[in-house]
This record gives C-alpha cells, sequence and structure tokens, in this order.
C-alpha cells in the first residue's frame, strides 16, 4: 500500500483552490482534503510528497502539518471512519457505554480498524452536538441521541 | 437570529429574502459610509459571542486607516468549545444571515475578501455556507462591484481540519496561512497585523448574524435588548442533565440561571438534583447549586467567578464524580494543548495523569496540593488562554467539590 500519485482531477480543484488565496501554501489543508478523500481516506507517503512537490514545500513541511490535525490519516483506514464524540455533554448522556459496546461488539478499541476492514473508530473530542449528544459521525453522516441498539444497527448496516 | 431558523426555505437566498434578507446590506452599501457602519454596531454595544466578550465596534476600530495592505475578514466557525453548538444552528438553518453581516463588516472594515473557516469536523455546515454561498455570488450579492456599489468583496469556504487551537484567532490564522495551528503572542493585535501580516478581523459567526440583525432593525433596538453589558438577544446552547436539552435564543438579565433551568430546561432529565452547571463552556469555572441564583448576564455571571463563555450551559446531577467531569475536561484540554508553551505541554498532561490516578483508586494525599501547585504554574504563563481554560474549570472542582477528590484519595475509585 504505497499509495500512488495525485488525480488530474484532485490538481485541476487544488489548482482552483490557489486561486483564492494570495499565497498557494494558504490551500494545503483544504488541498489535504481533497487527497485524502481522494485516496481512500488516507494519505500515503506518496501522496504526501506529491503534494509537498504541488506547493513546492519540503516533505518534512507538509509532514508537521498533517501532524497536527486529527482529520488527517497517515495509515490506511477502514472503508467508513466512525467517530464518536467523548466530551462531557456527550459523557453525560451516556457516552462511555457506547464505546465500551463498539469495544465489545466490533473488537476496536481507539483508532483501529475492525479485522474486516468495515470500519475505523476514533474517539473525538468535542463535535459540537452537545444537546444532542450522544453523537457520531458516519464518514459525513451524523447520528444523534444515540442509544447502544442505535449504535448496533447503524455500525451492523455498514457495507 | 433564529426566529427563522425552522423554516427549511431559510436556507435559500430565497426563503431568506422572504423574511427581509440583504434588505440592510443594501441600504448600507447604497446610503451609509463603513465608518457609520461601525458607529451603528458601537452603538448598539454588540459584544463578540466566541467566548471573550469584546466590543465588535471597537474591534472593527483596530485596523488602521488608509494603510497600503489588503484587509482580511476571517469568520471564526471553528466552533469546538465543549458544550457548544450554536454557530452550527446558524450555518446550517440561516447560512445568508451570517454572510449578510460578514458583507457588512467587509463593509465597515475595509475588507476585498473574507474567509469562513469551519471546522472539518461540520460537514452539514460547510456544504449549507457553501451552497449559500454559490447562491449568493449568482445573484452579485459576494463578489465584484456588489449590488452595483462599488464595493467588491470575495467569500470562501475553508475547512480546518481537527483541531480546537484553532478557535483561537491567532491560531485560526496560523492554520489559514496553511501551517499548524499555533497561537501568536499579541501584540501585534490581528486587527493590525493578521494574515500574510496584514490587518485581518476575525469574527464569531453569531457575532456576524448579530450585526446583521442590527443593521436591520438599528442599533437602538438591539441596545433596548438584554441589560447593560448584555445587549441583544444571545444564543445558548444546553446539554447534559437536562429534561430539554437544546440551542435556546435569549434576552440576558431577565432571569436567574436556576430559572433558565429549571422553567426553560425542565430541570434534570434523572429527577435527581443539579450537583453542578458551567455557564459558558468547559473554560470557566462551575457553578455550585448555591451559586444558581445568579442573574443570568456577563457581568452578573462574572461576578459570580464564572462567565457566559461562548454560551456553552453544561449541567451534571448528583450521581456523578467532580473528579471525573474534572477528569474528563483535563483530557480534552491535555489532547488540545498545541503543545507550544512548555507549562501547558506539560501541565495539561500532568494535571490529566493525576486525575485518572485518583479516580482509578491509586491517588496519594499529596495528589490535590501537587494538582494546586501544577495549575499554579500554568496560569498566565502562556502565549495564549488554553493553559487557563484547563486551570480555572479544575481548580473551582478542587475548591467546590473538594470532598469528591479527597473520597478518591481515601480509597474507592470513580472510573
Amino acid at each position: 500500500m504505497s499509495g500512488r500519485p495525485l488525480s488530474p482531477g484532485v490538481v485541476a480543484r487544488i489548482e482552483e483552490l490557489w486561486t483564492r488565496y494570495p499565497h498557494k501554501r494558504a490551500a494545503l489543508i483544504p488541498a489535504l482534503h481533497l487527497v485524502q478523500a481522494d485516496q481512500d481516506g488516507w494519505l500515503s507517503a506518496e501522496a504526501l510528497r506529491a503534494t509537498a512537490e504541488l506547493f513546492d514545500l519540503p516533505d518534512q513541511e507538509v509532514r508537521g502539518v498533517v501532524g497536527f490535525y486529527e482529520m488527517f490519516h497517515t495509515e490506511p483506514v477502514g472503508r467508513h471512519v466512525v467517530r464518536l464524540c467523548k466530551t462531557l455533554p456527550c459523557k453525560l448522556r451516556g457516552a462511555d457505554a457506547l464505546i465500551a459496546r463498539i469495544a465489545e461488539r466490533y473488537g476496536v478499541g481507539r483508532g483501529e480498524t475492525t479485522a474486516d476492514g468495515r470500519f475505523t473508530f476514533e474517539c473525538f473530542e468535542c463535535l459540537g452536538h452537545c444537546s444532542t449528544g450522544p453523537m457520531m459521525l458516519v464518514d459525513e453522516e451524523r447520528h444523534e441521541n444515540l442509544t447502544v441498539g442505535d449504535v448496533d444497527r447503524v455500525l451492523d448496516g455498514l457495507e | 437570529m433564529l426566529e427563522h431558523a425552522g423554516d427549511p426555505a431559510q436556507r435559500t437566498l430565497e426563503g431568506y429574502r422572504r423574511h427581509g434578507g440583504y434588505i440592510a446590506l443594501e441600504k448600507a452599501l447604497r446610503t451609509m459610509q463603513p465608518d457609520a457602519v461601525t458607529a451603528e454596531v458601537l452603538q448598539s454595544g454588540l459584544r463578540g459571542r466566541g467566548g471573550a466578550g469584546f466590543l465588535t465596534g471597537k474591534k472593527w476600530q483596530f485596523v488602521p486607516k488608509g494603510g497600503s495592505k489588503p484587509v482580511y475578514l476571517c469568520i471564526n466557525a471553528d466552533e469546538s468549545e465543549p458544550g457548544t453548538c450554536k454557530d452550527r444552528q446558524i450555518m446550517e438553518h440561516d447560512p445568508h444571515q451570517m454572510i449578510e453581516g460578514a458583507l457588512l463588516a467587509a463593509y465597515a472594515i475595509g475588507a476585498g475578501t473574507c474567509y469562513v473557516y469551519i471546522r472539518g469536523e461540520y460537514p452539514h455546515s460547510i456544504r449549507a455556507t457553501e451552497e449559500a454561498l454559490v447562491e449568493a455570488r449568482a445573484a452579485g450579492l459576494v463578489g465584484r462591484d456588489i449590488l452595483g456599489s462599488g464595493f467588491s468583496c470575495e467569500m470562501w469556504v475553508h475547512p480546518g481540519a481537527g483541531a480546537y487551537i484553532c478557535g483561537e484567532e491567532t491560531a485560526l490564522l496560523s492554520s489559514l496561512e496553511g501551517g499548524r495551528g499555533y497561537p501568536r503572542l499579541k501584540p501585534p493585535f490581528p486587527a493590525v497585523e493578521g494574515l500574510w501580516r496584514c490587518p485581518t478581523i476575525v469574527n464569531n459567526v453569531e457575532t456576524l448574524a448579530c450585526v446583521t440583525q442590527i443593521l436591520r432593525r438599528g442599533a437602538a433596538w438591539f441596545a433596548g435588548l438584554g441589560c447593560a453589558g448584555s445587549a441583544g438577544t444571545r444564543l445558548f446552547c444546553v446539554s447534559g442533565h437536562v429534561r430539554r436539552p437544546g440551542v435556546y435564543e435569549f434576552e440576558c438579565g431577565k432571569f436567574t440561571l436556576r430559572e433558565l433551568l429549571e422553567e426553560f430546561c425542565g430541570g434534570t432529565n434523572t429527577g435527581r438534583p443539579i450537583k453542578g452547571c458551567m455557564p459558558g463552556g468547559s473554560s470557566f469555572q462551575v457553578l455550585s447549586p448555591a451559586e444558581l441564583d445568579v442573574r443570568f448576564d456577563a457581568d452578573s455571571v462574572a461576578k459570580a467567578g464564572s462567565s457566559l463563555g461562548s454560551g456553552g450551559i453544561m449541567v451534571f446531577d448528583d450521581s456523578v464524580s467532580a473528579l471525573d467531569v474534572a477528569l474528563n475536561i483535563a483530557e480534552f484540554y491535555s489532547h488540545e494543548s498545541c503543545g507550544q508553551c512548555t507549562p501547558c505541554r506539560e501541565g495539561s498532561d500532568w494535571v490529566k495523569k493525576i486525575l485518572l490516578r485518583m479516580a482509578r483508586g491509586r491517588g496519594t494525599a499529596g495528589d490535590l496540593e501537587l494538582l494546586w501547585d501544577v495549575t499554579r504554574k500554568m496560569d498566565g504563563t502562556t502565549i495564549c488562554p488554553l493553559a487557563e481554560a484547563l486551570v480555572w474549570p479544575v481548580q473551582s472542582y478542587l475548591k467546590k467539590y473538594r470532598e469528591d477528590f479527597e473520597a478518591a484519595v481515601r480509597g474507592g475509585a470513580t472510573a
């Protein structure tokens, strides 16, 4: 899994992003989102090298940025990314029981991917759905006011 | 602000216009000088809604006049403070209200470009704002020569990628420039030296929605709502152990915090007594049951030793150990510390580890004193306020619920 070069479509979208800023470096984070989405949800060494080259930046500079942000992955991820909020409002509404349930039913702890590659499980700090917690984001879809049964149903239903 | 948020059409330009949308912008561009817009906002008494509560009009006035550098506006939509989910309501249900406010702000400060920095974990807000911008651009409301006025302003959504610290305005700028989200020393303040060392104003989403309301209905109308020091209405997100959690719009100063929790939010959902309430996100002090009779406005809550902060009201009942709450908060800040300043990077980790061992029943008699010592050394010794955002709540828990911590030290794990 060494990744692949950037697709022409992604490069074209990054070039469009550059027109929005006086310095092209500013488009780095939006660009990394595009690259990650286009390459199975993670940023391989090859993808990072290619992005750095496109931005005329040293590899390490781009890695330094990537490492700072929680949403970027530098290891392969499952077909889906499940992000469960663990911060206080969700905790008060039962998030801990959901984390325990996911560990028990799917055999994954924080940051781990299920053996069948179905999903990567992440515990996130506040996801901003405090009055409808506990909540999780499955890729870009949100699920709120979760019970253990809801979590089973949603995760069982993933391809 | 949320008057029309329940109407699905409000997201669209047509729906927004049906309720008076963009009339204020048109009026300002055609009949008001930029300084008059600032004066109106200053007169309204509007304070920033991101947490710090600074006078918005005053902030705008810090932009140097007649400089040769371009001026930028950034919308801080990196809403990440635990307990806070109000800006999301505006972006998802009424994004044009924010865009109109941003255009008015841009006109007032002379900004030709505005970036909407939305946290990456808000895909719905990003989508709704982008869709609204497409419509606004097509209608000549964003871009070159807006409504034929000669005023031009581009506006772009810029997604973050998961870092609480980027809600701090100078960290937001570092991130927007394509770097790690490191806060910068102030001064220079962003209004003088911000993005690419150019004058930059960073305003919160709700703040800009207020600007729209102020220019639509007048400064006097806005100043007449709420009370001294808390003009206008404010959005609050209520969470935790309440019967009716949700995002509420209130005039401040009209009732006490206890009335808010008991009458509007229906008391606890568990039927048990309230043990504590954090009235303004997790970065400020907890209030004990005896303190809930404080009048609900910025100045009164500040006098009671806490803050309305970002409007995140979190409630917990007496089944909860204060140690577990403090630990959850410490985990958050230790995870989110950017690592730039030693007292915060090391101190937040120490506080988390001490609380964790206490919660696991392995604390020692000296741990309480050690916590005080470590937190004291973090207070006021860092570039940005993230260290205090951990220190203040943790110290307040130690002070107000000391018995919970002592019980854990005596024996008995809580987590």
